[in-house]
């Protein structure tokens, strides 16, 4: 009966998040368009100014190693390409929630941002292994966005986690989400959507965040690419990038077979490539 | 009170009174540890992966990231601190987590248990304690002077193996 109540303070905590910037809204919305251009998301870009100054910036820094200081922001775009300028835009725009300490999960600031940026990473390198149905760049922002629930689920986890780990040793519920809604009415998937959806994001972006832990519930035509987000979630939990409290006290969906190919002889190169550009990433985009 | 954090595939021995070895939220990943009594070096290699087989080239710069190689540089780096051979060592293992469900592709931290417990069986050495699979993730901390290997995990009290 008080899970009622709780699931309604998390609906209107939703409700009182700010809007995204106009710039970060446009560039969502390109990325998720499976015919779009590079050229594209220069075009939105170059009109705020914030973010070209941003850019400018991580490109000019000594990571790239140029002879010369790039001006132009086209420059600038090409060599840090579409997926570190996503990265930057929502790190702009919902820094704030990606990088908020996750008390609830016992996760310190800036262990979220780098959770996603993990999943962000692998969902990509499986889209890349499954180019024909999974658009590489979609599985990425949807990395990046999939557990943004937990920013706002976590104030009202607080310690209840304890209660959900017993819950799991008593098997009383099956999994971490499982726990979440016995406890709290909503998991942290649901309120992700309800977030996407209070902030315009794409339908496929909707999608991903709601169907992470359930990828068989997902409209047909968005299973490949909400396939890759759950399994690139998994690997960045296998590789020692998750929340805290919750572990990897989440299922492996194994109908995934049926929308993608990752053999067990691809699993070990794609750990390790995944901690590779993880690594390259984290220092371009000069987190911590 | 000196600490060598170890980070993937990193590689640490020391018998420095007061030191501690720690690796930090290891998931499929395994920490081996090693107890050498006779001189009281402790060790440890946080292993990622179990075959060097995978991208030999890498072995170079990070032995310690796959089974097969990271135990022998681990006996390497206990010798320069007076380890004698393997007879005698205490070996200790943590890790290997899994995500629940999971099926042959994903069982990464299991193959990496078997593979370590294959390479310290050709030493002739076995582990003597492990705290291996399951769905949480490990933070190991062992230390010098007492040879304690404390285990930690997000929502759990510490513990010992
Ligand atoms: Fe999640
Ligand atoms: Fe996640």
């Amino acid at each position: 009966m008080e899970k009622k109540t709780l699931n309604k303070e998390v609906l209107a905590a939703v409700r009182h998040v700010p809007l995204l910037s106009v710039a970060a809204a446009r560039i969502l919305d390109l990325t998720a368009q499976v015919d779009h251009t590079l050229a594209d998301v220069m075009a939105v870009a170059k009109n705020d100014a914030a973010l070209t100054a941003r850019l400018l910036k991580i490109v000019n820094s000594p990571v790239y190693g140029l002879l010369e200081p790039a001006t132009s922001l086209e420059r600038a775009i090409s060599y840090l390409g579409e997926n570190l300028v996503v990265s930057l835009v929502l790190e702009d725009t919902i820094g704030a929630y990606l990088n908020k300490p996750l008390p609830g999960y016992g996760g310190g600031s800036g262990d979220l941002w780098r959770h996603d940026l993990r999943t962000a990473i692998a969902a990509k390198e499986i889209a890349l292994i499954n180019r024909d149905r999974c658009p590489p760049d979609v599985a990425f922002t949807g990395g990046l966005l999939h557990d943004i629930g937990k920013s706002i689920l976590s104030e009202f986890l607080k310690d209840g986690y304890q209660e959900i780990l017993a819950e799991l040793a008593e098997k009383e519920v099956v999994d971490f989400v499982g726990g979440e809604r016995d406890l709290l009415g909503i998991d942290h998937a649901q309120v992700g959507y309800e977030l996407a959806r209070t902030w315009g994001l794409p339908e496929v972006m909707q999608m991903v965040i709601r169907h992470h832990h359930e990828p068989s519930l997902a409209p047909e035509d968005l299973k490949p690419v909400v396939y890759a987000v759950h399994l690139g979630d998994i690997i960045a939990m296998m590789g020692g990038y998750g929340t805290g409290t919750d572990n990897l006290f989440y299922r492996l969906d194994q109908r995934y077979t049926d929308y993608l190919v990752v053999g067990p002889e691809q699993m070990g190169m794609l750990m390790l490539t995944v901690e590779e550009k993880f690594n390259e990433t984290v220092e371009t985009l000069q987190m911590r | 009170m000196a600490e060598i954090v170890l980070g993937i595939g990193g590689i640490g021995a020391t018998n420095t009174k007061g030191a501690t070895l720690k690796t930090y939220a290891l998931g499929s990943c395994i920490a081996v540890v090693i107890l050498d009594p006779q001189t009281r070096t402790v060790g440890m290699v946080h292993v990622a992966l179990p075959d060097s087989a995978i991208k030999p080239e890498k072995v170079a710069t990070l032995p310690g990231y796959f089974a097969d190689t990271g135990i022998p540089a681990l006996f390497e780096q206990m010798k320069r601190c007076g380890t004698k051979g393997p007879q005698g060592l205490i070996v200790k293992l943590a890790g290997g987590a899994q995500i629940m469900d999971q099926n042959n592709t994903f069982n990464i931290g299991k193959r990496n248990a078997l593979a370590a417990k294959k390479i310290l069986w050709s030493f002739g050495l076995a582990p003597v304690a492990e705290d291996l699979g399951d769905n949480y993730s490990r933070t190991v901390t062992l230390a010098t002077d007492t040879g304690i290997m404390t285990l930690s995990s997000p929502g759990k009290p510490n513990w010992h193996i």
